[in-house]
């Protein structure tokens, strides 16, 4: 069962580490955007697994906020290139 | 303790991001840089078993920063080379 969470987190890191090159590298906003999403999605199913390998119920508390409040900024952001922020 | 790794994947994450918001002159992907330190501060808060520091880390960092700082840029200029005069902040406002 330990070696299913060993690769969990091997595949988080590897796609946070390639959401980061997309972050340093993308040209346009849209790119630094939806990196930024997918760097929240991935940090939050982590959390999710960090609260399964831990024990504590309550870090799913922190899950659910960090998903709910980090659509609301990739939407601002999204609203402010539009232009109708 | 093998989540020391984590610790310290996600610590050098940050600091480049933080590099990162420091040297762009774009402030647009500078204020999304800035998302990008809190996200990972939270779960570093995570990590070292603070979760209600995370959980306000993610209330303040990615909603109140990210919203105020967008509408920030959107009442001034976009750019950092755009400023008339970086002494006088009110020759930047539209």
């Amino acid at each position: 069962m330990t070696y299913i969470i060993y690769i969990a987190l091997f595949f988080m890191i590897a796609g946070l580490t390639m959401s980061a090159f997309r972050f340093v590298k993308g040209p346009t906003a849209g790119d630094r955007t939806v990196a930024l999403d997918t760097l929240t999605i991935i940090t939050v199913a982590a959390m999710v697994l960090l609260s399964y390998v831990f024990q504590r119920i309550i870090y799913l508390d922190v899950a659910l906020v960090y998903a709910v409040l980090g659509f609301i900024g990739v939407i601002v952001i999204a609203r402010y290139l539009e232009g109708a922020l | 303790m093998t989540y020391i790794i984590l610790i310290f994947f996600l610590l050098v994450l940050m600091v480049g991001a933080a590099i990162y918001s420091i040297v762009q002159k774009d402030l647009l992907y500078a204020v999304i840089a800035t998302g990008v330190i809190s996200l990972i501060l939270s779960a570093i808060f995570l990590l070292l078993q603070a979760p209600d520091v995370a959980l306000t880390e993610a209330a303040i960092g990615v909603a109140l920063t990210t919203i105020i700082f967008i509408i920030t840029i959107r009442n001034t200029v976009r750019h950092e080379d755009d400023f008339k005069d970086r002494n006088d902040l009110k020759s930047a406002i539209k």
